[in-house]
């Protein structure tokens, strides 16, 4: 027994050299999480106080604390509204939450928006993806060209988007060519606005999931698809029992990616609706925006702290998924 | 030889007493303004107050425009001592006078019985608590902007001063002509230059939570999108046409625009990017009710620091900037005084550029001014809502009526009524 105790000695040079070891390791962290702590971790910890108080950015001693007033308000439905229902249950005074309060509203619109936009954005860049990863003449032009959009100003973008898709513009035109009847600038129509954000930021974002679908589609062993070719497997078949559960991992990543991307949605809706037609494409941050705008501090966290616990419950929801997926 | 050395000595005594004396009597006043290199009144104004008030000196302390509004109140908020704040926005005088920044003016004004008719109502948009915060020294109120050659050409006699919104309709219906791709007028995107009109009268106001005031010009302006007499608003707005190009290009008859907008128009025509050439103003159109000459617009003001130790030479200061004296210093850049008189009118009118008719000089003397957007705890709030409204309205995707209910509703929430 006692051959393999160490001696005192040992110990503790063992000590001093674990806690050398251990040392240089913070020393390689430390840059990194110097600047996370000091414009990250800190200032989220600051914000969570933050919303709990009431300050127009004036003197810090005109900080009140308010407890959880800044919340109530936020989901508050006014009771005006509740007193107009013929028949006040919770589902009606849900539905004017969804309908009326500036909360429900960014929430409805921001929700819609992701669910929108992330799949159809999965979609366009694998089928783009799968194109290009055969050899098709000018392949290397094709994915230039597609990567663009999201390397180009996205001002630059939306203007261009905003007149194409005016009243008499050419998307119009285009679609009247297939029987569309919608005659009016998108932008400035309640339902069609959030389609035309939608539009550009899958536009804008596909060619840049492609190329990192182009990546590991590459990845893929090209033995699975000639044993799957041997067992008499058409290309379809291929492509879902082979295709799709090689690239998981990169779609995990890339929906992860994408539903933040989607929930921080600002420049793309600020520079082609503002938020409007009155509050139809208002969004979260559009909203936090607002009320920040009018030195309303506290409530400005409150609303960015919904937003954190949207977007943290979303990607836990993924990665519970992707435990699952990757258990099969 | 002692006595010339004490005389000698005596007489250096003396001189330095007097020169220490002289030195005592010669207040600097410290001005904190924006953009002081580029902003050109602000040299004009110094050099002529100046020169009219030995032993007061100006210096100016210059902070970045985009971030005056912060800056300033940091600097407030820390206890600076400088005399004179500027005044950007009215929602930072209101922040600044309930901190308790501003010394109060209202003393001071009885004492030297200042006359404050010029500013045909603007002042009492720094007025909180019948307190006078500050006093305004510049305003762009606005004015309606005509193109000569365009009513020449129809052979419809000019716009004038004395117009109601009613024959303000008829006449830029009458001189739409869309075979030649002219409109009779043309709105910017803001909510002011549709329905601001209504805060003309000096009783309604943005912040006083009833909003069916708005209706009557929410109604005109879509008689005159459905007369094809503008540009429908979703179209500008999507085209992000800017007013100043739109009536630059030459086929607009008429724009209701801010002052601002003169100096903009003499370079650009001077420079040859117009196609406008031959242009006047007039007194924007009124209501039945309402007085001829009436508008609304925004202010520039001067605030006398409470925490200055030079609190008199301060408000002298202040009194002149923003009186007959400051005006005419101010309008000889060309930029609006706050101040309306016939003197300002002429310095204004003999700009070169400015149009020569007795009726655009006439418009630099409104009647009544009132403020765009009073300062209120809750403008902010109130203006988001206003403008998300609407931009409802006005693409036509609710009715004036829901629209108008909606503003009514939600400022009463702000408001807590």
């Amino acid at each position: 027994m006692s051959q393999y105790t160490l001696s005192r000695e040992a110990k503790r040079r063992k000590g001093s050299l674990e806690r050398k070891k251990t040392l240089v390791a913070l020393s390689f962290i430390a840059p990194n999480f110097i600047g996370f702590a000091l414009f990250t971790l800190i200032p989220v910890v600051i914000a969570v106080f933050m919303s709990m108080t009431e300050w127009n950015g004036g003197k810090l001693s005109d900080m009140h604390w308010v407890g959880l007033s800044n919340y109530e308000a936020l989901f508050a439905v006014p009771q005006r509204y509740i007193d107009r229902l013929d028949n006040p249950n919770f589902f009606s005074i849900l539905g004017l939450f969804f309908d009326k309060v500036d909360l429900g509203i960014a929430l409805k619109n921001t929700v819609t928006y992701t669910l929108i936009t992330v799949p159809l954005t999965l979609v366009c860049s694998i089928a783009l993806a799968l194109v290009l990863n055969k050899a098709v003449k000018g392949a290397v032009a094709f994915r230039a060209i597609l990567f663009f959009p999201y390397v180009s100003s996205t001002v630059a973008i939306c203007v261009c988007w905003n007149f194409m898709m005016m009243k008499n513009g050419p998307i119009n035109q285009l679609l009247m060519l297939f029987g569309s009847t919608f005659n009016k600038t998108w932008t400035a129509d309640s339902n069609m606005a959030i389609w035309a954000i939608i539009i550009v930021s899958v536009w804008k974002s596909m060619g840049y999931y492609m190329v990192i679908y182009l990546a590991a589609l590459q990845g893929i062993p090209r033995e699975l698809y000639e044993a799957a070719t041997v067992d008499g497997a058409n290309k379809w078949q291929q492509f879902t029992h082979i295709t799709l559960p090689q690239l998981s991992p990169t779609t995990f990543f890339v929906s992860v990616m994408l539903v933040i991307g989607c929930f921080k949605v600002y420049d793309t809706v600020a520079l082609m609706t503002a938020g409007g037609p009155g509050r139809a494409t208002k969004m979260l941050v559009t909203y936090i925006i607002d009320v920040f705008n009018a030195f309303n501090y506290g409530s400005a966290c409150a609303i960015a702290m919904v937003l954190l616990v949207l977007v943290l419950s979303v990607t836990l929801i993924q990665f519970r998924m992707e435990k699952k997926f990757s258990a099969d | 030889m002692k006595k010339l050395l004490a005389l000698v000595l005596s007489a250096i005594m003396a001189l330095s007493m007097v020169s220490f004396a002289a030195a005592e009597e010669n207040v600097v006043l410290k001005v904190v303004a924006w953009d002081v290199n580029t902003t050109t009144y602000y040299a004009a104004q110094k050099e002529a107050f100046e020169a009219s008030h030995p032993g007061i000196t100006i210096e100016y302390i210059d902070v970045a425009s985009q971030d005056y509004g912060t800056k300033a109140s940091t600097m407030l908020a820390g206890g600076d001592t400088s005399d004179i704040f500027m005044v950007k926005a009215v929602p930072d005088i209101l922040n600044w006078y309930n901190a308790g920044y501003a010394e109060p003016l209202n003393a001071y004004m009885e004492k030297d019985n200042y006359d404050v008719s010029g500013f045909v109502g603007m002042e009492t948009g720094y007025r909180y608590d019948d307190q006078q915060a500050a006093l305004p020294f510049r305003s762009d109120f606005w004015v309606l902007f005509y193109n000569k050659t365009l009513f020449d050409n129809a052979g419809v006699p000019y716009p004038t001063n004395d117009m109601t919104w009613e024959e303000y309709k008829d006449l830029a219906i009458k001189m739409t002509d869309p075979a030649n791709n002219i409109y009779g007028c043309h709105y910017h995107t803001w909510l002011s230059a549709v329905v601001n009109w209504a805060v003309d009268d000096g009783v309604n106001t943005l912040v006083d939570g009833d909003y069916e005031d708005l209706k009557y010009f929410y109604d005109l302006y879509f008689a005159l999108e459905d007369a094809g007499a503008c540009m429908p608003y979703p179209e500008v707005s999507a085209a992000g046409l800017h007013y100043s190009g739109a009536f630059g290009n030459g086929n607009i008859a008429m724009l209701p625009m801010g002052y601002w907008y003169v100096s903009t128009l003499i370079n650009n025509i001077k420079d040859g990017t117009y196609n406008v050439t031959d242009w006047g103003i007039t007194a924007v159109p009124h209501k039945e009710d309402v007085p001829a000459g009436s508008s609304f617009g925004n202010l520039t003001g001067a605030m006398v620091n409470k925490a200055s130790a030079n609190k008199d030479a301060a408000w002298t200061y202040v009194a002149w900037l923003c009186g007959p004296e400051g005006a005419a210093a101010t309008a000889s850049t060309g930029n609006r005084p706050a101040w309306v008189s016939e003197d300002v009118a002429a310095v204004m009118s003999s700009v070169e550029g400015f149009p020569t008719d007795e009726n655009s000089k006439q418009a630099l003397l409104p009647t009544m001014v009132s403020i765009e957007l009073p300062g209120h705890p809750k403008a902010s709030e109130i203006s988001t809502i206003l403008n998300e409204e609407h931009s409802a309205i006005i693409t036509r995707e609710i009715s004036v009526e829901d629209g108008i209910m909606n503003m009514n509703d939600r400022v009463a929430e702000v408001l807590g009524q």
